[in-house]
């Protein structure tokens, strides 16, 4: 009798969630391609260190260890579903092999008490500290699914107990301690009952929540290990290119429905959990924009599941919200499950800007400019040199042999007057040093970032093809930029144009031109606080190059949002060309920078320094915004004038 | 010989004059307002006649938006060369001018072979000189010789600007306030100032987020992309998205406390000190000079 | 600003070219009429080889064909343009009949000569109404504004007609992708005008002195107000 019943709940939860789930895996399957293949041992490696060691999720101690533990639990309790089948059939049957250890008893005893824990912290930490990040997630459905475990959890216990009590148990009781302990309570005729309510109560909530789980935020346990798994490995900061050589009607400009996500992106709604660990570190959310990264994903996914064909700009998120984001990566960052938000924000872009020519309009200033003068700015490209006048930098002319090292200036240092200085404090340097750079001049065109980041795939592409073809004729290999733009598009992007060359940021060249003595500073008086680029650190892992540059160069004080999570300067996602809504996120940084008491506030990135500057200059604060490199001019002259 | 010219009220048709008088004759002008209202093919005829009667050896007009179109007429009628936007000019045979290109950025110089030259003048360029000013031609014979065709193009209406004031966009001045304004009540020399040079008052962001005056007067990268020929920039730095805003002014006037403020470098002209005494003080100026 | 050896032209080695942005606002308008009403728009320019590119910058905003005048690069002056442009308007329009409205911009970025449309009207026959910050088509008429002492001056001429065009007149577009992959398939009809006479000849160009703009600091304090007035006198603004 027994064994029929579970044989009809077994065949009906499975049949629900067989429905729901083919479904689901069918949507995932329709969806456009994306490549993640290779990369296998860094795949795996990701697998154990963010999934089985919740590494993303302990980025906050106190939220990360409730869940770990609720993890780990679901884990180590994973055999007891299995045996409580068993068990609801025949009570006196249990695993084989495993059902007897007593310490796997003891496991499952202190997981146990450990999950209700967890799920206790969950409630303290939802009903007591309610932060802001669950603003606009179902908390409803998080409390429900929180009681439904604890539920699974008692029910365990419950039954564990009252095997002991009656016997019935197949492991040494005391290796048990606290279903030992609970069983001493239970005495009397009504014990068996318990035994067979709580194991039948215990196999149904399973089965039932099986079936709830594709229908909730909990199909992340099955999703999210699959989509950790597929998240980019190395070269974070690599954009997947559109293919315009396909036939018209099929390349994919972006994405207007939420039938033209990749799978990987179909994955990544399926996996959110609306933790809104990404809304908290957001720069735009966090100074009043309509952006939420969280939210954002959570409006796709509704699209996704109704299978909607409406365009997703208006009907899923509003232009504003497509236009907010910096492309910082914060989100990414934070996110536990692999969601990598930029992707799909970027894809919005894409469509609203090559096939709808929908976009704020002072950015199509910048796309015209970049598309017709190859640079943001405008200007004239004869006019590249003029920021090196006097240095006596080399020009590289066509046909010229090519230098150990090619300084890529980039726009921003060319064309605005603030970011200059980065750039000729490092020629200076690399002149002092002795090494043999030179640089392109007018015939460097922008990398076209803006463009891309903005979604205007077609002018990158073109840009991207005719950089590569003027870096492959002069036949440079190693390239060394001020710019962390240029840094992550000419390294990451440019291989999928034929473009390979070894890339370094230039704080890196220099921070190995002062190991090796070529450079020698002397610390100064400054206290000076580093800000880190999110191109740099959080996109590319340039982390500690800039800072021993920092330390030789005087007193150095970190600001609470450093290295990865840093906090960005607001110019990235090619915002640095929009007119902004709201509080300024340049401001909100200096802000933070003041607040550490530094003089000086240190940057490695031609648009960092002008927004920093900006945000010093329209907040008041006392800092002052100099690049790595000239503060390590500062410092090398300092030596010298020393000796 | 007689030279011909072509008279509006203002400045530019002045400093013309300095031109025409290169070519050594006695001058004889025609009024724009001559065919009233504006007809440009009618005067272009009227000017064909009269250098016709005076044997003229050229006719020379003012570079203004209606003195191009009328001597490109002129032009087309007898369809002979027409240099515009000179600066300076020779006489002879061919005449050799100096002409504006890019709004000023490059010089071209060229030789005109043409038997009656035909020439604008870039206005605010050539100092205004003394001489004897022109004499009028007597317009009515050719006034009465004007066909249909002459009138076809003829302004039927004049349009006064919208809501009192030219709009922030079309405004030939702006006069901006920022940041170093300090308040709302602050502005009041900012729109003494703009009310004496007859301009539209603009501001940064920081003042619009400050909420001293209202959106529509900010100046930075949103729609309102100006570009007017002077603008007054009081207290404002000069970000970058701001400076986007008003790149196409044709002149930049920056009055700042702090010199090394990114705008004092960008500005053609700028004044460093406190605009809270240099602004009235210049508004005072003004009101002497009148 | 660079010019080549003989300063007679730009160096134009590492600079990209456009249209020029009140012509650009012509095909904006252009394009815009058609959408609403029909009809088929033609773009046309006289210029070098490299001048293809801007035609099928023109055809990715909406345009339906083009009409490119191959010269060897060398400039021709305003007379000489007008007429080549007079002449296949001409062929073009025993071809494929009239054109209601053709498009000049009110003067181009470079030579900023003023008077090529208004040539080609006068070659042409038709009445031409210049620097149009606005305009409406109402039947076979059409409505005109000029921006003129703070406000506008309307004007109505019969079509067909000539008209230049200014920056403002309207926002062009940003072409869409599709739009300029379709811009690569259409068609663009390649003549050569026979060389030009050139009555305004251009000999030489230079780069006006004091160049690279430097700032001039006019004085500090309330002290610099006189400096200041007397540049707005200047200028011409008082």
């Amino acid at each position: 009798m027994s064994a029929l019943a579970l044989a009809v709940a077994l065949l009906v939860a499975g049949g629900l969630f067989a429905r729901r789930g083919l479904m689901l895996f069918r949507i995932v399957r329709a969806a456009k391609p994306s490549d993640r293949s290779g990369e296998m041992p860094q795949r795996a490696r990701a697998e154990a260190v963010v999934v089985v060691g919740q590494s993303k999720l302990l980025q906050r101690l106190g939220p990360g260890l409730m869940h770990a533990v609720i993890f780990w639990g679901f884990l180590v309790l994973l055999p007891t579903i299995v045996i409580a089948m068993i068990g609801a059939v025949d009570p006196h049957a249990t695993l084989p092999w495993l059902g007897p250890q007593g310490w796997y008893a003891a496991l499952v005893d202190a997981f146990a008490l450990l999950v209700l824990a967890g799920v206790l912290a969950a409630f303290f930490i939802r009903k007591v500290q309610r932060p802001g990040r669950f603003k606009g997630s179902h908390l409803g459905e998080a409390d429900l699914i929180l009681v439904w475990i604890s539920g699974i959890v008692v029910s365990l216990l419950l039954w564990h107990s009252s095997q002991i009590a009656l016997g019935l148990n197949d492991y040494p009781r005391e290796s048990a301690p606290v279903s030992n302990l609970i069983s001493h309570a239970l005495s009397g005729t009504w014990v068996a009952v318990l035994e067979r309510v709580a194991v039948w109560a215990h196999v149904l909530l399973i089965l039932g929540f099986l079936v709830y789980l594709p229908y909730s935020k909990h199909l992340h346990i099955l999703v999210a290990a699959i989509n950790v798994f597929f998240t980019r490995t190395r070269a974070r900061g690599r954009l997947e290119p559109v293919d315009f050589e396909k036939p018209e009607a099929e390349v994919r400009l972006g994405a207007a429905t939420a039938s033209d996500l990749t799978w990987k992106q179909v994955l990544d709604t399926m996996s959110c959990t609306e933790c809104g660990r990404c809304q908290d570190v957001c720069p735009a959310y966090t100074t009043g924009k309509e952006l939420s990264p969280k939210l954002l994903i959570m409006a796709l996914r509704d699209q996704v599941r109704a299978q909607s064909d409406k365009p997703l700009v208006p009907n899923a998120v509003t232009d504003n919200v497509v236009w907010d984001c910096v492309t910082c990566g914060a989100c990414i960052q934070e996110c536990p499950v692999g969601i990598e938000h930029i992707d799909h924000i970027v894809d919005l872009r894409r469509n609203l800007v090559m096939l709808e020519s929908r976009f704020p309009e002072e950015a199509g200033t910048m796309l015209r400019d970049v598309d017709r003068a190859s640079n943001p700015w405008g200007k004239a490209p004869s006019d590249r040199t003029s920021w090196a006048e006097g240095l006596g930098v080399r020009v590289l002319q066509p046909g010229e042999p090519p230098p150990e090292v090619l300084f890529w200036v980039g726009c921003a240092p060319a064309f605005d007057e603030r970011a200059k200085q980065g750039a000729r404090s490092t020629a200076k340097l690399l002149l002092g040093a002795g090494v043999d750079f030179a640089i392109l001049g007018p015939r460097e065109a922008c990398t076209g970032d803006p463009a891309r980041r903005m979604g205007d795939e077609y002018t990158f592409q073109r840009l991207a093809r005719d950089n590569v073809r003027t870096l492959n004729d002069s036949k440079v290999t190693k390239i060394v930029t001020t710019c962390p733009h240029c840094f992550n598009t000419i390294g990451n992007e440019y291989a999928d144009f034929g473009g390979r060359y070894e890339v370094v940021h230039h704080t890196e060249f220099l921070a190995q031109l002062v190991r090796e003595g070529k450079l020698q500073p002397a610390a100064g008086e400054r206290t000076i606080t580093y800000h880190d680029s999110c191109y740099l650190a959080r996109h590319n892992d340039v982390i500690g190059a800039p800072r021993e540059l920092a330390a030789a160069s005087g007193k150095t004080v970190e600001m609470a949002r450093h290295g990865k999570r840093t906090f960005c300067c607001g110019a990235g996602g090619a915002r640095m060309w929009m007119e902004e809504r709201g509080r300024p996120i340049n401001e909100e940084r200096v802000r933070e920078a003041a607040a550490t008491g530094a003089d000086t506030l240190a940057v490695g990135c031609p648009f960092c320094t002008v927004m920093l500057d900006d945000g010093v200059r329209n907040s008041g604060a006392k800092l002052q915004v100099i690049d790595l490199a000239s503060l390590l001019s500062e410092a090398v002259e300092r030596k010298k004038a020393q000796q | 010989m007689p030279v011909l010219v072509l008279m509006e009220e203002g400045d530019p048709s002045l400093q013309m004059l300095t031109l025409a008088r290169e070519f050594g004759g006695p001058l004889h002008s025609v009024r724009i307002d001559a065919v009233d209202p504006f007809a440009p093919d009618a005067l272009a005829a009227i000017l064909q006649r009269a250098a016709d009667d005076l044997g003229a050896s050229a006719v020379v007009a003012a570079g203004s938006d209606r003195g191009n179109d009328v001597m490109a007429r002129l032009a087309a009628r007898l369809d002979l060369p027409l240099a515009a936007n000179c600066i300076a000019a020779t006489p002879g045979n061919p005449v050799a001018v100096t002409r504006r290109r890019w709004g000023g950025s490059l010089l071209e110089e060229a030789l005109m072979h043409s038997e009656l030259p035909l020439i604008t003048v870039a206005p605010h360029t050539i100092p205004i000189t003394e001489g004897t000013p022109p004499v009028e031609v007597d317009v009515k014979p050719y006034l009465a010789g004007l066909g249909a065709s002459d009138l076809v193009v003829q302004v039927k209406e004049h349009v006064a600007p919208s809501s009192g004031g030219v709009s922030l966009a079309e405004a030939k001045v702006v006069v901006s306030g920022g940041r170093g304004v300090g308040s709302k009540e602050g502005f009041a020399i900012i729109e003494e100032l703009a009310l004496l040079l007859g301009a539209r008052v603009g501001c940064s962001r920081v003042v619009t987020s400050a909420g001293w005056r209202p959106h529509s007067d900010q100046v930075g990268q949103t729609g309102t992309k100006i570009s007017p020929d002077l603008y007054v920039a009081c207290g404002i730095s000069g970000a970058t998205q701001h400076m986007a805003g008003c790149k196409g002014a044709k002149r930049i006037l920056a009055i700042n406390a702090d010199a090394e403020a990114p705008i004092m470098s960008l500005a053609d002209y700028a004044v460093v000190g406190d605009l809270k005494e240099i602004v009235p003080a210049i508004s005072a100026e003004i009101r002497k000079s009148r | 600003m660079v010019l080549n050896a003989e300063s007679t032209a730009l160096e134009t080695k590492h600079l990209g070219f456009t249209i020029s942005p009140h012509e650009e606002c012509g095909v904006e308008e252009a394009v815009r009429l058609i959408e609403s009403g029909g009809g088929e728009s033609v773009v046309l320019t006289l210029g070098p080889q490299e001048a293809v590119e801007q035609l099928r910058d023109a055809m990715a905003l909406g345009i339906d064909r083009a009409i490119h005048l191959q010269t060897d690069g060398r400039e021709a002056d305003g007379q000489a343009t007008a007429a080549a442009i007079a002449e296949a308007i001409r062929a073009d329009e025993s071809a494929s009949g009239p054109f209601d409205l053709i498009f000049f911009g009110s003067e181009s970025a470079d030579a900023g000569g003023y008077q090529i449309g208004i040539r080609v009207a006068y070659a042409l026959g038709r009445p031409c109404v210049t620097g149009l910050k606005g305009l409406k088509v109402e039947g076979s008429t059409v409505s005109c504004e000029q921006d003129a002492g703070g406000g506008r001056d309307v004007y109505a001429v019969p079509l067909p007609a000539v008209v230049t065009v200014k920056e403002g007149l309207n926002l062009p577009r940003y072409p869409s992708v599709p739009g300029r992959m379709r811009s690569a398939r259409k068609p663009v009809a390649t003549s050569t005008p026979s060389p030009p006479q050139r009555r305004l000849e251009l000999t030489r160009l230079a780069i006006p002195g004091g160049q690279g703009r430097k700032t001039v600091v006019l004085g500090s304090g309330p002290a610099a107000a006189l400096a200041v007035v007397e540049v707005l006198r200047k200028i011409g603004i008082l």
